[in-house]
């Protein structure tokens, strides 16, 4: 649904996005991550043709954003973070005014999208008396409008409260399973990414990092929590006989190829260090990225 | 589609109060001339004026007059003014909002959101002319008679000096709304052309106004009086020629083909400007 190849963005001398290539598959819903000015929005408005790649191909539903927009944006939805609409005008008239832009749009359509975000009865009055999350539900409603296939949210969560945040995880959710549709997810929140995507990419300095699977990240191959009466007895043991190559936080071992669970618990046993507990270690996204972009540490003077 | 498009242009634009600034202040400016016209001495310089030419002072103090008069001042300062704050709004304001984000992410094109914008600021600007004519009658109508027109010889140029039947003067009087509205959309198009940059609105109605007072300041400087026909106000002033016997329709002509030709301009440059931009938030 979305491929960006070798795309490049220069602001006035600085860097936006440098050799960003990745590619969202029908279906899933895809993860942006990345620090403020990474890239992500950047990103986001080369897909959505608001800003011009300086080289590059972005490709939306199959067409060229830069040379075919329309046809690339015709089933494409997107929401913004902290949504912006006519404040003196009523939801319902910025529906109807927003609806053009793509395509005529019957009024039976605009109250079905009211009344699939919630936000029936609240239709006819001013967006200046509505709530941050009323707000939100109508960034959602223009979006869902043309019928998209695709839609494009750009910190979704962003300002609202607790409620909201659940809220709109939810709303995500069943705009997957409900309407079937493919949705890129750009996200401070690590633990919405977590429990919405089934794939990340994450850029830093508009360069792409990483791009994988969220089960993958989570699976964190060859980490072991380890639970013993003596954690560093048993780590020097492990670490002698080569059976691991690392510990961490006193509870995680990294197991050496081609070793199992199976042989640390033999061994501490047959040492007389009991087990309590040995499990494989899920690492979460906000570990994984945390990893992944920190700043190389620095070196003390001597 | 596009009538759509234009229609929603318009209920964004007319439901904004402070696209009613300029019509509030027209009926202000207009009520305390028209009670300056009254109850001052203007009317006793008029009907020497018109004494010593040979004509009926009674004939000539009429509505269509003194609207006239009440029209120049505001044609100048406040008409300027009013127009640019809704051209330098038409584009600048949805970005500096985050509107046109959300317009932009949907498959219309820049050429024609500006269009739609561009027309519904030209059917602002020929509304507010209207309206400009039609509240200083209406206000001249209360307190003044309904008869012949008197056009003294004291426009900013000394362009013309005419005496109309009511008729007549009323018939001058709707003909130079006609290029007056010309004067509106040039303004606003201007205006319009700056909004189209990356700049925020205030930036982009200064800009304009700095732009069209200068052009007026130096086109009265003596040394420039050779190069009237580049200054934009100079054409400005083609609307109060109707009013000369007879008119030159070919010197009119001439300033309105310009002043269509400066909106165009205006109109390319700012598209080119805006194709070329990166929206961001």
């Amino acid at each position: 649904m979305i491929e960006l190849h070798n795309v490049f963005k220069k602001f006035a001398g600085r860097i936006a996005v440098d050799d960003l290539s990745f590619t969202v598959r029908r279906g899933e819903i895809f993860g942006l991550l990345g620090h403020n000015g990474a890239g992500k929005s950047t990103a986001i408005g080369m897909m959505l043709g608001q800003v011009w790649p300086t080289s590059g191909e972005v490709k939306v539903c199959g067409h060229d954003v830069a040379s075919n927009r329309r046809a690339a944006l015709m089933q494409v939805g997107a929401i913004f973070e902290t949504p912006v609409f006519y404040d003196y005008l009523s939801g319902a008239r910025n529906l109807e005014i927003l609806s053009t832009y793509t395509a005529p749009t019957s009024k039976a359509r605009i109250r079905e999208v009211i009344e699939w975000v919630g936000l029936t009865g609240r239709e006819q009055s001013k967006v200046r008396t509505y709530s941050h999350g009323m707000r939100s539900r109508l960034a959602l409603a223009q979006a869902l409008l043309p019928k998209p296939e695709l839609l494009i949210l750009d910190e979704p969560s962003d300002g609202l409260d607790p409620e909201g945040i659940h809220e709109m995880r939810q709303t995500i959710l069943r705009l997957q399973h409900e309407l079937g549709l493919t949705i890129l997810l750009s996200s401070h929140l690590l633990n919405e990414v977590e429990q919405l995507c089934t794939r990340i990419a994450v850029l830093q300095k508009g360069k792409k990092v990483f791009e994988g699977n969220v089960a993958d990240v989570k699976a964190a191959r060859g980490k072991v929590a380890l639970k013993t009466s003596d954690f560093a007895d048993a780590a020097k043991l492990l670490l002698e006989r080569g059976l691991i190559t690392a510990t961490e936080k006193g509870q995680f071992i990294t197991l050496a190829e081609n070793h199992s669970t199976a042989e640390i618990t033999q061994t501490l046993v047959a040492a007389g260090i009991a087990v309590e507990g040995i499990w494989q270690h899920e690492q979460t996204v906000e570990d994984f990225y945390l990893n992944l972009i920190k700043p190389p540490p620095i070196l003390a003077k001597n | 589609m596009f009538f759509a498009q234009l229609k929603n242009e318009l209920w964004k634009l007319f439901g904004k109060k402070r696209t009613y600034i300029g019509f509030g202040a027209f009926v202000i400016a207009q009520a305390l001339m028209m009670l300056m016209f009254k109850y001052t001495h203007w009317q006793s310089m008029y009907e020497r004026w018109l004494s010593g030419n040979g004509y009926l002072a009674s004939e000539y103090i009429s509505a269509l007059t003194v609207a006239l008069q009440m029209i120049v001042p505001q044609i100048l300062l406040l008409m300027p003014l009013y127009v640019a704050l809704v051209g330098g709004d038409l584009v600048a304001k949805e970005a500096e909002d985050g509107t046109l984000r959300m317009i932009l992410s949907r498959p219309i094109s820049r050429l024609r959101l500006l269009w739609v914008k561009w027309l519904a600021g030209i059917i602002f600007a020929a509304v507010l002319t209207l309206a400009l004519g039609v509240i200083a009658l209406g206000f001249a109508r209360l307190l003044f008679p309904w008869k012949g027109m008197f056009v003294p010889g004291q426009t900013p140029t000394d362009l013309v000096f005419g005496i109309f039947t009511a008729n007549e003067g009323l018939r001058l009087y709707v003909f130079s709304h006609l290029f007056m509205t010309v004067n509106a959309i040039t303004m606003l198009s201007v205006a319009f052309m700056f909004s189209c940059f990356n700049m925020k609105p205030a930036a982009a109605t200064i800009l304009s106004l700095s732009f069209l007072f200068m052009s007026m300041v130096m086109q009265r400087i003596p040394f420039f009086e050779a190069y009237q026909n580049w200054f934009i106000t100079h054409h400005f002033e083609c609307w109060l020629l109707v009013f000369q016997t007879p008119a030159p329709w070919s010197q009119i002509c001439q300033s309105e083909i310009i002043l269509f030709a400066v909106s165009a301009t205006a109109f390319i440059i700012g598209a080119m400007a805006f194709q070329v931009r990166d929206i961001k938030s």
